[in-house]
C-alpha cells in the first residue's frame, strides 16, 4: 500500500528536528506536525509578559492540563489538576518545541553515564539501569550535533572531561561577563577547577543565522537573532530548504492507529481548523517530549496493543526522569565595591559560563565512598523585572507589602546588589514513584485523556543535591558573597525531563531497542529524551539531539 | 467615546479636583488624559480603584507613583485582552464594593473620602480578609506590572519605572503589533472539538 510520506514525525523540538534534517537531506519525503503554532524571529520580543507571565508559547491550562500526583503524609498519592493549581508543566508548544527558549547550557554525557549500574551498584529503591550503547557509539553524534546545532565554547582538560574525536568547538566561546574573572580566582583559591560552559549559541555568524547581540534576556526567551541553536533555527529552516520536508503547524495528534500486526497504518490528527485529519508513513517518528510521548502512545490503542502502543509488558511512562539538585544566591553589594568593579558587576549582556564538574563523580566517605555527583553552574540572576519586584509583594509573615515600604524595598533590590546564582544538576534516580498514565476523568479540548504524572523522588538525590551545593557556596563564600542562601528539594522541574520510554536489549524491561524503534512495532521511533534510563547530571538537550542524529542514520538505511 | 479633545480636558481636570486629589498634576501628558477620560475613570469601580493604587503605590518627590506609571490605563487595557480571566475580573470589581461598604459601615463615608491614615487602617482590615487579600494582592500586581512592563502595554510610560529602578531592558521591544496576546493566533481559533 502505498504511504502518504516516507516519514512522519510528530513534534518539532530537539528530537524531531534532526531526524526531519537528515531524511530530507537523503532525499526522503517527510512531514512534521507540530502541535502549537510556527513563530520565527520575527515573534520573539524581549517581552517579559509575553516570555514569562502568559500562556504565549504554551497551552492555556483550562484547555490543555496534566494531572500531578504528589504524596500526602498519610502515604497516599493524590493527583491534582495543574488547571487548579497553576503549577505549569508545558515547555513550548511551537516549532522547534522548548529548544526555542533554553538557556543553551549544553553538555555532553560521560562514558560512566552510559553504565551507571555496572559503575557504580544498585541504589536500593531506584531502577538503574545502564544503557544498551556506550558513550563510544554516541561520541560521533555529539561532534555532528557541534556543527549542526552550533555550539560555542573551549575544550579544557580536566579530570572528567569527556574523550572527543575532534580537538575543540566549531564556535569560539561566547562573549563572558566580568563577573568570571572573581568566579575564576574564587575557584583557583579553593583549588577548584572552573570551566568554561558551552553553549548553544552562536558566537560568530553562519549557516544563515546572525551571532548572539549579547541583550542579556536569553533563557526563557524566544531569540531574535537566530543565534540561539533551537531546532527550528538550526535544523528545521534547512530542511525545509531541500524542498522535501513540509512542517503543519496547529497540528495536534490524537492517535497512531496499528493494524493487526501491531504496525503503525496512519497517524490522526486535528488540523489548525480543529478538522480530523489522517495521515500515513512508512515510518513514523514520536517526539513531543517525554510526558507527552508516553502519553500519545498510551492513547494509540489498538488489536496488538491493548494497553497502549509498545505496552505489552507494562513499561511504557515508567521511570520518568527530571532533573535533581537545587539552587542558590549569593548577592555583592555595589556600596562596598571600588567604582570599577561595581560598574562591572552593573553590566548586562554577556554570559557568565562558568561550571564545575570536579565532583562529577564523588569520591567521599561522607557519599559511602564512590558515588554519582553532578554538575554546578554559575549564572546571574535572571532579569526578568517583573518577577523580581513581585517577590518582594509579600514579608516574611506573608502580609502584603505597600506603599513607600514596597517602592524602597524594591529600589534596594534593583540598585543594590548583583545577584549571582548557582545551579545544581544531579542525576534524579528512576524510581517506581516517577512516571507517566492517563487520567481517564480528565480530558483536554480534544476529549483525549490528559498524562498523570507522579512525581516521586528519591531521598539520595537530595543528599548529592546538597554535597554539591556546599562546594558551590564556598565558591560564593570566597568570593565574599553577602546573604548566601541554597536550596536542595525534591521538586521536579518540569522544563527537565526525559524517560518514559527507556531504551534497552530486554523487551520485558524497556520500550524501546537500542536504536530507539519501539521493541514490537517494525516502523514506530521515538527520538525525545524518553529514550533515556538514566539521565545523566546535565540538562539533556546535547543529548536529544546527538541520540536523535543517531537514529536518523538508522533510520535513513530503512527507507 | 469622547469627542473633543477640550471637552477631555476639562472632564479631567474635574476629576482630578473631586476625585484624586494627591494626583501629581506636572507628570501627566495629554495623551493619558484622554486615555485615562476615554476609559470612564470617572465611573466606578475606577474612581476607588485608582485612589486604592495610589495609596498602594504613592508617588513622592524621587519616584513615581500610580498615577505616573499609568497604573489605571494599564489595568483596564489587561482586564480588556482576550484571554483575561473572568474570576479574577469579577474579584477586581467586587473588592471595589467590599472596601466602600466597609468605609460607608465605619466611617459613612467612600473610600476615596477618607484620610491616608484611615485608608491605610481600612485596606489593613480588608488584607485580613482570604478574598480581600487576594484583591488587594491582584491589584499589587498589576501595579508591579504596569511599572516594569514594557511601555507598549501603556503602563511605564517612556520606561519612566526602569529609568528610576536604573533596569536596563533587553532588546529588541514589542511593537504594537507584536504585543503578547497578539503572537501566535492560532491558538485561540482551537474552540472545544
Amino acid at each position: 500500500m502505498s504511504k502518504d510520506y516516507d516519514v512522519c514525525i510528530i513534534g518539532s523540538g530537539a528530537g524531531g528536528g534532526p531526524v526531519a534534517l537528515e531524511l530530507a537531506k537523503a532525499g526522503k519525503s517527510v512531514l512534521v506536525l507540530e502541535k502549537g503554532p510556527w513563530l520565527t524571529e520575527k515573534d520573539f520580543y524581549k517581552d517579559e509578559l509575553a516570555c514569562c507571565r502568559h500562556s504565549v508559547y504554551t497551552p492555556q491550562l483550562a484547555d490543555e492540563k496534566h494531572v500531578i500526583e504528589e504524596q500526602y503524609q498519610d502515604g497516599s498519592w493524590q493527583g491534582e489538576s495543574t488547571e487548579e493549581s497553576g503549577w505549569d508543566f508545558w515547555n513550548g508548544n511551537v516549532v522547534g518545541g522548548s529548544s526555542n527558549f533554553m538557556s543553551g547550557f549544553f553538555y555532553r554525557l560521560k562514558a560512566k553515564d552510559f553504565h551507571l549500574l555496572s559503575e557504580f551498584g544498585p541504589i536500593k529503591g531506584a531502577n538503574i539501569a545502564d544503557w544498551p550503547i556506550s558513550y563510544d557509539e554516541l561520541e560521533p553524534y555529539y561532534t555532528k550535533a557541534e556543527t549542526e546545532i552550533g555550539i560555542s565554547g573551549q575544550v579544557e582538560q580536566h579530570q572528567h572531561q569527556e574523550p572527543r574525536s575532534t580537538k575543540d568547538f566549531p564556535y569560539p566561546p561566547t562573549f563572558e561577563h566580568p563577573i568570571v574573572k572573581h568566579i575564576d580566582k574564587a575557584c583557583e583559591q579553593l583549588g577548584f577547577t572552573s570551566l568554561k560552559t558551552p553553549r548553544a549559541i552562536l558566537s560568530k555568524p553562519d549557516m544563515g543565522r546572525k551571532s548572539c547581540e549579547y541583550s542579556g534576556y536569553c533563557g526563557s526567551y524566544g531569540c531574535s537573532t537566530g543565534a540561539k541553536g533551537s531546532s527550528r533555527a538550526a535544523l528545521l529552516n534547512r530542511a525545509i530548504k531541500t524542498g522535501n520536508c513540509k512542517i503543519l503547524p496547529n497540528a495536534k495528534v490524537v492517535k497512531i492507529e496499528s493494524d493487526n500486526k501491531g504496525n503503525v497504518t496512519s497517524v490522526k490528527y486535528f488540523d489548525e481548523n480543529n478538522i480530523e485529519k489522517s495521515v500515513s508513513a512508512k515510518i513514523v517518528v514520536v517526539a513531543c517530549q517525554a510526558i507527552e510521548t508516553s502519553r500519545l502512545l498510551l492513547t494509540s490503542t489498538g488489536p496488538k496493543h491493548p494497553n497502549g502502543l509498545g505496552n505489552n509488558n507494562n513499561q511504557l511512562g515508567k521511570n520518568l526522569l527530571f532533573s535533581a539538585g537545587g539552587s542558590g544566591t549569593g548577592e555583592f553589594t555595589y556600596s562596598k565595591l571600588d567604582k570599577l568593579t561595581a560598574d562591572q558587576l552593573k553590566i548586562r549582556g554577556p554570559f557568565v559560563n562558568r561550571n564545575l564538574q570536579d565532583w562529577y563523580f564523588i569520591n567521599d566517605k561522607k557519599m559511602g565512598g564512590s558515588a554519582k555527583g553532578g554538575t554546578i553552574d554559575f549564572l546571574l540572576r535572571h532579569p526578568n523585572p517583573i518577577s523580581k519586584a513581585m517577590r518582594l509583594k509579600r514579608d516574611d509573615n506573608d502580609k502584603l507589602v505597600w506603599g513607600n515600604e514596597l517602592k524602597r524595598k524594591i529600589k534596594s533590590a534593583f540598585v543594590s546588589t548583583q545577584d549571582l546564582r548557582f545551579e545544581v544538576f544531579n542525576d534524579w534516580l528512576p524510581t517506581d514513584n516517577c512516571f507517566v498514565s492517563l487520567d481517564h476523568k480528565v480530558k483536554d479540548k480534544w476529549g483525549s485523556a490528559v498524562a498523570k504524572i507522579r512525581i516521586g523522588y528519591h531521598e539520595h538525590d537530595l543528599k548529592v543535591g546538597e554535597y554539591l551545593s556546599q562546594k558551590a557556596v564556598k565558591v560564593l563564600q570566597q568570593m565574599n558573597a553577602d546573604n548566601i542562601r541554597y536550596n536542595v528539594s525534591g521538586s521536579p522541574p518540569a522544563n527537565l525531563v526525559a524517560g518514559g520510554c527507556r531504551f534497552g536489549n530486554d523487551i520485558k524491561t524497556s520500550v524501546l531497542n537500542k536504536d530507539c524503534k519501539v521493541h514490537d512495532v517494525d516502523n514506530l521511533y521515538v527520538t525525545d529524551g524518553s529514550f533515556m534510563p538514566t539521565g545523566g547530571s546535565v540538562p539533556y538537550t546535547w543529548t536529544i539531539y546527538a541520540n536523535s542524529f543517531r537514529v536518523a542514520d538508522i533510520i535513513k538505511k530503512r527507507v | 467615546m469622547v469627542q473633543s479633545t477640550s471637552l477631555n480636558r476639562r472632564r479631567f481636570m474635574q476629576l482630578l479636583a473631586t476625585v484624586a486629589a494627591a494626583y501629581p498634576l506636572s507628570g501627566l501628558s495629554e495623551n493619558r488624559q484622554q486615555a485615562l477620560v476615554s476609559n470612564h475613570v470617572s465611573k466606578e469601580p475606577w474612581v476607588t480603584i485608582s485612589s486604592v493604587q495610589e495609596h498602594l503605590f504613592p508617588a513622592d518627590k524621587n519616584s513615581p507613583g500610580a498615577s505616573d506609571i499609568n497604573a489605571l490605563l494599564y489595568l483596564q487595557n489587561m482586564m480588556a485582552t482576550p484571554d483575561f480571566d473572568k474570576e479574577r475580573a469579577e474579584l477586581i470589581h467586587n473588592g471595589v464594593g467590599w472596601l466602600n461598604d466597609l468605609a460607608k459601615q465605619q466611617h459613612s463615608k467612600t473610600f476615596i473620602q477618607l484620610d491616608s491614615t484611615t485608608k491605610e487602617n481600612i485596606l489593613r482590615r480588608v488584607e485580613s480578609s482570604n478574598a480581600g487579600s487576594r484583591w488587594l494582592s491582584t491589584l499589587l500586581t498589576y501595579l508591579i506590572e504596569a511599572l516594569l512592563s514594557d511601555p507598549v502595554y501603556q503602563g511605564n510610560p517612556d520606561g519612566i519605572g526602569w529609568n528610576w529602578l536604573q533596569h536596563q531592558p533587553g532588546f529588541p521591544l514589542p511593537t504594537e503589533n507584536k504585543k503578547y496576546f497578539k503572537i501566535g493566533k492560532n491558538r485561540y481559533r482551537h474552540t472545544k472539538a
